[in-house]
């Protein structure tokens, strides 16, 4: 794809989501004048953009939608529920139309187009009469120029009499550039100035212009190309073309219509050869007579003309005080000044300053070890710096979470509808930022939640005030920062999870025995499970294939973790843990034999030192907690014995702490994460890699399957052990 | 070389005719909004030629001519505004407003290198 294809697709995609976000607000505001000009500027943009990259399929579209957005605008149409669910779809449309071009595809597919007709028709239906209307005053318009008849000048060059109005210096044109330009045309046979206008020296305004032309042009361009030339000043000057071999009685009246004195002028257009003396003379005299040969009714097409006019400037004045207006309003909304980088720079970026802080903690390494106090203080100087700049490097990629949950309002107003309940989207923190890369990945976990809180959660109004409840249902979309991670909350106010039919569906899906004894959560946390779905008929909106587990897999995959918390008949709250960026952070490093390993160091709560006669139990009494650990060295297989004094990390994940056994605490260190290659990927309690300041390699933990993998462990002693107490008690 | 002021809301739109416009050996001057345009001019730019959008967000294209023509020092520089065909109410009130002419969007590189060539001098 070229440079400005990309640019096209970034761009069209913000105007888009701008197209939409006003469109939603039309139906509440529907009088907004605004927000109707800034929904058809960004349709106009589009248009125009795609133009310029000559992507006819998405113009062709864009232009239906921008003639109905330019009558709504002018008051022409209406808002209406049914206009803007139109513009809606039409958003889609366009949507999938940017797909389509981003997949550099020449052509909309079979479907796509067919979809694209069917709008376009209806968007047709709401421009139907202004396209009558006009196309008839276009054919009153042809027979104008048909009606003239006379005498035949012979002649094979076209003649142009030209008088530039009064402003056209004032208006930045210069005649010499319409006759130098014309003169491209073809050949200019001959030329008179006209500079009869000209007044006394002493009211001259050397502002104005005051000339005019006759002009014998030969070409082979058409009418219209020579007026084209004159197209910037046509409403300002007189502008007289008669093609070749024009009828007698059209030079004639253009005499007689040109402000000049009628002899003179015909002179003139006798000295530039348009026609010869007796041309002039048959032409006069008979205008003498009060007749023209031929000539029908000239009064009628002026008056015409007089009209039509009449009508531009007044539809003008009325645009003008619109436009004045509305420019006051626009004045006040506060422009972000923005730069548009590419991705991979910034990528590019993040990398290196990864690179530079491993070198900076390289660097202070060396100076400690040095024992050199001079050098050990410009170091930590250094990598004060360097934090800062990774820092702000990070804040590049941070981007407010706030554009992915204003697409909701459009899903929730959508399947709001298709599901027949009134649900209203509440949102707050949408400007809590985070890491670009995580805001792109979460919108299709976040999406499969929202509709599934509205299609399982919210109950049917009827159903809500036979309740108790208000009839609109509420879905909240909450994001906001805590200890270093981002937290985002689907909440609705409906239902509940019903647990009864969870544990009745996970027992007939076999995913519990049904003599398990399980708790609250443990029931409700079975939803997470491959294969699990309660809705009893499948709704096209949940029952796309994609189950729970599979937007877990998708949080955890960004290193985020999902819960569910729910009180049954007063509503459900999903809430979805991530890391603030996924390239650096801050770590702490342990030692355990010869290796090293990072933890994160949010998760760290404290360190304490491993009594030796807790070394056959791996749970320990922490301030009256009983709190589980794990022996790296066994976990890893590390080879050795463990040393006399070994210490525990207390980490804590989404409320539940474990320990983790090392042999050496190590301190903080700053952690640029190496992804693992696929090949170590399957390997759990292990997330990335990261190289020392020293060159080696350390693992980074990834603490919350090693905090899952003990809670489980636990449970399964704790199973186990109730099994063996009740077996005993039945022997 | 002539250098030549692009003023558009619209990356896309800046970055093709930008290049349409280098390839013919123009220098360009280029601002995404007309408050940045308005600075530009009020910091005295040299340019020999202004292309605005009409449909932007804050000081809009027709505003813009306006405060333009109103410095002394481009009184008299050709102005061209890019518009559309359905905008004809538009066009009299940008040459109202003082621009010289207009360039209709979509246009190709030569409409829009022979419209240039029109109104420079």
């Amino acid at each position: 794809m070229d440079e400005l294809t990309s640019v096209f697709i970034q761009e069209g995609r913000e105007q888009l989501q701008a197209m939409e976000s006003g469109l939603l607000e039309l139906e509440q505001q529907p009088d907004n004048h605004d927000n109707i000009n800034g929904i058809f500027r960004a349709a106009h943009t589009i248009k125009g953009a795609s133009g310029v990259i000559e992507c006819h399929f998405i113009e062709a579209f864009m232009h239906k939608v921008e003639n109905v957005l330019d009558r709504l605008r002018n008051g022409e149409i209406h808002v209406t529920g049914d206009l803007t669910g139109l513009l809606l779809r039409s958003c889609d449309h366009l949507s999938h139309l940017m797909d389509v071009l981003e997949a550099a595809a020449a052509e909309p597919p079979e479907d796509v187009r067919h979809a694209g007709d069917a709008l376009q028709l209806e968007l047709a239906a709401y421009t139907a009469e202004a396209a009558g209307a006009s196309a008839g005053s276009m054919i009153e318009a042809e027979a104008d120029v048909e009606a003239s008849g006379g005498g035949v000048v012979n002649t094979d060059s076209w003649h142009i009499s030209v008088r530039f109005g009064p402003h056209m210096l004032r208006g930045g044109m210069d005649p010499l550039s319409f006759l130098r330009y014309l003169a491209s045309l073809g050949e200019i046979l001959a030329l008179e100035t006209i500079p009869d206008a000209m007044p006394g020296a002493a009211e001259m305004d050397p502002e104005s212009c005051y000339l005019g032309f006759e002009i014998r042009l030969q070409t082979r361009s058409s009418k219209a190309d020579i007026e084209r030339v004159f197209d910037f000043c046509r409403d300002d000057c007189e502008l007289r073309i008669l093609a070749p071999n024009s009828k007698l009685a059209e030079y004639v009246k253009l005499i007689r219509e040109l402000p000049e004195d009628d002899m003179r002028l015909g002179e003139m257009l006798v000295r530039c050869g348009a026609l010869t003396q007796s041309e002039l003379e048959e032409g006069l005299f008979s205008q003498q007579q009060g007749k023209l040969p031929g000539d029908g009714d000239p009064l009628a097409p002026q008056l015409g003309e007089i009209l039509v006019d009449h009508k531009v400037v007044h539809k003008e004045v009325v645009e003008a005080a619109v436009s004045k207006q509305a420019q006051v309003n626009e004045k006040k909304a506060v422009e972000a000044r923005l730069i548009r980088v590419q991705a991979d720079k910034l990528d590019q970026l993040i990398d290196l300053v990864g690179e530079l802080v491993i070198a900076g903690a390289s660097a202070n390494l060396l100076a400690q070890r040095s024992k050199q106090s001079e050098l050990v203080e410009s170091t930590s100087i250094l990598s004060r710096l360097v934090e800062n700049i990774r820092d702000s490097a990070l804040q590049l990629r941070m981007v407010q979470i706030g554009e992915t949950f204003t697409r909701f309002n459009r899903v929730v107003r959508d399947v709001a509808k298709e599901l027949g309940k009134e649900i209203d989207l509440v949102i707050t923190g949408a400007e809590t930022e985070l890491d670009k890369s995580v805001v792109e990945k979460i919108g299709d976990p976040l999406m499969h939640l929202v509709r599934n809180s509205m299609d399982h959660g919210i109950e049917p109004a009827d159903v809500r005030e036979s309740r108790g409840k208000p009839r609109r249902g509420t879905v909240e979309l909450n994001a906001y920062h805590d200890s270093g991670s981002i937290v985002i909350e689907v909440v609705d106010d409906g239902g509940g999870l019903p647990r009864d039919k969870i544990l009745q569906k996970a027992i007939d899906k076999g995913l519990v025995q049904p003599t398990q004894v399980l708790s609250d959560q443990e029931i409700i946390n079975l939803i997470w499970e491959p294969g699990f779905s309660t809705a009893e008929q499948v709704t096209n909106l949940s029952g796309r294939g994609v189950g729970m587990d599979v937007v877990r897999r998708n949080i955890q995959g960004l290193r985020g973790s999902c819960e569910v918390a729910s009180v049954e008949g007063a509503g459900s709250t999903f809430t979805i843990r991530l890391p603030l960026t996924l390239a650096i952070i801050d770590g702490f490093l342990v030692g355990v034999g010869r290796s090293s390993y990072v933890i994160p160091l949010d998760m760290v709560i404290e360190c304490i030192e491993l009594k030796e006669n807790s070394a056959d139990r791996d749970f320990l009494n922490l301030r009256g907690e009983v709190l589980p650990f794990v022996r790296l060295r066994e976990m890893f297989e590390v080879e050795g014995e463990h040393p006399a004094r070994e210490n525990i990390v207390v980490v804590q994940y989404a409320g539940q702490k474990a320990g983790i056994v090392v042999d050496q605490l190590l301190g903080e260190f700053q952690t640029v994460i190496k992804p693992l290659s696929s090949i170590f990927r399957h390997l759990r309690g292990i997330g990335g890699s990261t190289i020392l300041g020293t060159g080696e390699v350390a693992l980074i933990l990834d603490v919350q399957t090693l905090v899952q993998r003990n809670v489980r462990k636990e449970e399964r002693d704790m199973a186990a052990n109730n099994a063996v107490a009740r077996s005993t008690t039945q022997n | 070389m002539k250098t030549i002021f692009l003023v558009d809301d619209s990356a896309t739109i800046l970055l093709s005719i930008s290049n349409i416009l280098a390839k013919a050996g123009y220098a360009t001057e280029k601002a995404a909004s007309g408050e940045e345009a308005m600075k530009k001019f009020q910091a005295g730019v040299k340019v020999d030629l202004l292309i605005t959008d009409l449909n932007m967000p804050g000081i809009n294209g027709i505003e813009l001519i306006k405060q333009v023509r109103k410095l002394p020092a481009y009184k008299f520089m050709p102005i061209l505004f890019l518009t559309t065909e359905s905008q004809q109410s538009r066009k009299l009130e940008a040459k109202a407003a003082g621009a010289s002419g207009w360039i209709v969007k979509p246009a190709t590189a030569d409409e829009l290198l022979n419209t240039i060539k029109l109104v420079l001098r």
